[in-house]
């Protein structure tokens, strides 16, 4: 392959200098950190402790009963829109490198604390808000690298947009579930594809790909007139997608390496098949009702949190330039998702309530350990004197 | 000034021929950590010029979206700075022409990669 000539950079291509813009970025980069963080943090504590009293957990930690309803009956939009949405935003407007991006996560977050201030009025428009500019920057970066998983990044701002539409003008969050899981299965799917353009191009993978993601666009549509046959098509889409990533996701080949990369890979193959395994129960619900908690936990937190717990490693040092150093210790958070799953699953199948109230608390405490996990691995990479960033990677050079 | 070396380089190289090896060698310690890749290999580098005292670095990423552009830069930055002359500026120039493909990547990675 010749070195390729490059053109010109674009005219809204960042041009990065090395010390002055370094110094601008670090000042913006801390203002949101100690901005955001805490915030961000707050919503999830908030989110998750609605989780737990839906699941009959009842822990003391909200003052008074007004914000702990509010989280109980919002924990999905909390959940979605609160805190991925605004995660999400945040790694998207550090990618884009313009600043008005981050009015999308600024307002998916601002719209969760209206919520939890009981101005739902404003806090589902604010949310939609969120979501329109999100599309925006999608756009910007369709434009600026049209390809396939660029256009699947649209397509889960586009899902996003519409789920919350649906619940700003009052359909209710029923019908917006279908739409906010889309935006991140889409997400995460269309991020994982960029990476699958690395291995050896199977000429199944495009097509099959793009045939679940209508199948599931549509199926995430119909439950506003055909209920049962949209949960069908939907979780059978969710479970094609969970069977299409274990097969060429690129984390077959990198389990075979060492380290974090070993480490990303089982959490991605697990959590694909947490994804194929909601398909299932999701497409079960409308002849059995009680799967519906197994469907939003394995595709909630099987799949999406897996998703986190594989890529906070590399994403946390880009996005919030907070450096971990990674250790088998990441595998204790990583084995407790799998056992409260276990657990919460079977609990809601079996339908043994106590069962599932401690697979949810399980569930809990997973993620105090990841967060634990990422802060003593952020000590840690200090107290190591700040190693180089190929042994926080724990890179493969390949052989020449 | 070209570097008489320049073709044996994995990328475009203008500048004293002395440092060229260097040049690449830092640039090869410089990780994607999403791939555990160096971005020599990878084919992220597009070409180097060192002129009076600025190292300008045309560089890109695998994808539009990739937010690893700040830390990647970062660490590119300091791999250079251990090698290039006191007082040298490094500039990064981010390209997304022509957009970045597979096939840019060194045959050892590709064969890491694809079991080539």
């Amino acid at each position: 392959m010749p070195a390729p000539t490059p053109a010109a950079p674009a005219p809204d291509a960042p041009r990065l200098r090395s010390r002055p813009s370094a110094r601008t970025q670090t000042l913006w980069r801390a203002l949101l950190r100690a901005t955001l963080l805490p915030l961000v943090a707050s919503v999830l504590l908030v989110a998750v402790t609605g989780g737990l009293l839906r699941a009959g957990v009842h822990w003391p930690v909200l003052p008074g009963p007004t914000l702990a309803g509010t989280a109980a009956s919002w924990h999905a939009a909390l959940m979605v829109s609160g805190f991925l949405g605004t995660v999400i935003g945040i790694e998207r407007a550090v990618a884009l490198k313009q600043r008005w991006a981050f009015a999308a996560p600024l307002a998916s977050l601002g719209a969760a604390l209206l919520m939890l201030a009981g101005r739902h009025d404003l806090a589902v428009w604010l949310a939609l808000a969120a979501a329109l500019v999100f599309i925006g920057v999608n756009v910007v970066l369709v434009r600026r690298q049209p390809a396939p998983h660029t256009r699947g990044l649209l397509f889960g701002a586009l899902a996003w947009g519409i789920g919350n539409a649906l619940l700003a003008l009052g359909f209710g969050s029923a019908l917006s579930t279908p739409w906010w899981f889309a935006f991140l299965v889409l997400t995460i799917v269309a991020e994982r594809l960029e990476m699958t353009r690395l291995m050896r191009q199977q000429p199944l993978a495009q097509p099959l790909l793009q045939a679940l993601v209508g199948w599931l666009l549509v199926g995430a549509a119909l439950p506003a007139l055909q209920p049962e046959l949209g949960a069908a098509l939907y979780g059978l889409a969710l479970a094609g997608l969970g069977a299409w990533g274990c097969t060429y996701d690129i984390a077959r080949r990198t389990v075979r390496a060492q380290g974090l990369s070993r480490y990303m890979a089982l959490c991605l193959l697990g959590g694909y098949g947490w994804l194929a395994v909601a398909g299932l129960a999701w497409a079960a619900t409308p002849l059995w009702p009680a799967a519906r908690d197994t469907a939003l936990h394995a595709l909630g937190l099987g799949f999406v949190i897996s998703m986190v717990m594989a890529h906070a490693p590399v994403i946390l040092p880009a996005v919030a330039r907070i450096k971990l150093l990674f250790g088998p210790w990441f595998y204790f958070p990583l084995g407790l998702l799998q056992a409260g799953l276990l657990l919460r699953c079977a609990g809601g199948l079996l339908q043994q309530p106590d069962l599932r109230a401690t697979g949810a608390a399980l569930n809990a405490l997973t993620l105090a350990a990841f967060a634990l996990t990422v802060i003593g691995s952020a000590i840690a990479w200090q107290w190591q004197g700040r190693p180089r960033a190929d042994r926080h990677a724990t890179p493969r050079t390949p052989p020449p | 000034m070209v570097s008489p070396l320049a073709s044996t380089a994995p990328f475009p190289y203008e500048g004293p021929p002395e440092l060229q090896q260097a040049v690449v060698d830092a640039l090869s310690r410089v990780v994607d950590p999403e791939v555990a890749l160096n971005i020599v290999d990878l084919g992220l580098v597009y070409g180097v010029c060192i002129e009076a005292s600025t190292a300008t670095v045309q560089l890109t990423m695998t994808s539009a979206a990739c937010p690893m552009a700040d830390l990647i830069v970062d660490d590119l930055t300091d791999e250079l700075d251990r090698v290039l002359p006191a007082g040298c500026e490094v500039e990064v120039q981010m390209c997304w022409e022509p957009v970045w493909t597979p096939a840019m990547m060194s045959a050892g990675a590709r064969r890491f990669m694809q079991g080539d």
